[in-house]
């Protein structure tokens, strides 16, 4: 498990970045009319998702006031019970905005000493969006929604127990 | 050799008892001592902060997919093949596009109007959301390159799987 705390401030994924300046510098060069749309349109969604980088700071300075890293770990950790399982299938599904967006959290909770198998499950049962819900039922029915959270919520807890198996399988 | 008497072992093991409980309540003092929510506040924006590039670089190449992958573009592929083709193609199209999955759902419905089967069309929308070609620099970075590949791989077959069995699932309730 890594331990982020105490380490000195550096960006990351500079060159990441960089790359993606490069890849834009080039669109821009030789194909003007599909970089701008390109440029406007990462502009867009990242106006979109600023709202919920705030709640993601917010959400980790709040659980790392009023828990403890132990308590992290006794809820999320090795010796949780089904009751982990529950609340990482639960934060899933609740969680709103890309994936991406709630790295820095779940970063946070893995050097506190979350479960991977925990993150598995809650990037899993993600695609439970509880407010695009009546958009789904509106364009496939209730019977596909119903029965696609259904399968979803069971396909999330079993990747997340597989992952485990591989895991320890991996280490024996 | 001198050996301490029995008085003198339980005098010390008590003291060591009386220095170990003090000693734990130290640290629970310690422990239970709140840094200031301004201080803790700080320091999960500046891990955000240090993230930003990573983030950026993400949401940048999320643009990019946008425009160069159009619905139209993913609507063409889907034409005249296997149920297992299909399902395939709606799998790798859903990893590859990137945007709001209300997107996937439009797009989605375009495509059963078409005549594209509901097996590529759940597992289109289903890995729209969970794989994505776009983020997996930054799930490399944050999380490590081995628990990228399983997650990955485990919801790349999972997405196939809940395709299916929702389809088949609904033609028996139908």
């Amino acid at each position: 498990m890594k331990k982020q705390q105490n380490k000195p401030f550096a960006f990351r994924g500079k060159y990441f970045f960089l790359s993606v300046c490069i890849l834009y510098g080039v669109l821009f060069l030789f194909n003007r009319e599909s970089a701008q749309p390109a440029l406007l349109k990462s502009v867009h969604v990242l106006v979109r998702i600023l709202p919920i980088f705030v709640v993601v700071i917010l959400f980790t300075a709040l659980l790392n006031y009023f828990l403890q890293p132990r308590q992290i770990a006794g809820y999320l950790g090795r010796d949780s019970s089904y009751m982990g399982w529950l609340w990482a299938l639960a934060g899933g599904v609740i969680s709103h905005g890309p994936m991406y967006a709630w790295y820095p959290l779940l970063e946070d909770l893995r050097s506190n000493g979350m479960r991977d198998e925990l993150i598995v499950v809650f990037f899993a049962s993600r695609t439970i969006k509880i407010p695009l819900l009546p958009i789904m039922i509106d364009h496939f029915g209730l019977k596909f929604t119903v029965v696609l959270s259904f399968y979803i919520l069971i396909g999330a807890l079993l990747q997340g127990y597989f992952y485990g198996l591989l895991k320890r399988s991996k280490v024996s | 050799m001198n050996e301490p008497d029995s008085c003198s072992i339980f005098t010390h093991r008590r003291q060591g008892k009386i220095k170990k409980s003090a000693g734990e309540k130290n640290q629970r003092k310690q422990s239970g001592q709140r840094p200031a929510f301004r201080k803790v506040l700080q320091k999960s924006a500046l891990a955000f902060l240090a993230m930003a590039p990573l983030l950026l670089g993400v949401i940048g190449l999320v643009g990019l997919f946008q425009v160069i992958v159009t619905p139209k573009m993913l609507a063409s592929l889907f034409r005249g093949n296997s149920l297992f083709v299909d399902t395939l193609l709606g799998t790798l199209t859903g990893s590859i596009a990137a945007g709001n999955p209300i997107v996937s759902y439009l797009v989605g419905g375009e495509l059963l109007d078409n005549g594209v089967s509901l097996y590529a069309v759940t597992a289109f929308i289903l890995s729209w959301v969970t794989l994505g070609f776009v983020q997996l620099p930054a799930e490399v970075e944050v999380f490590g390159g081995e628990f990228t590949l399983y997650r990955n791989i485990l919801s790349f077959i999972f997405t196939m799987f809940i395709a299916v069995l929702t389809t088949l699932t609904l033609q028996v309730l139908s």
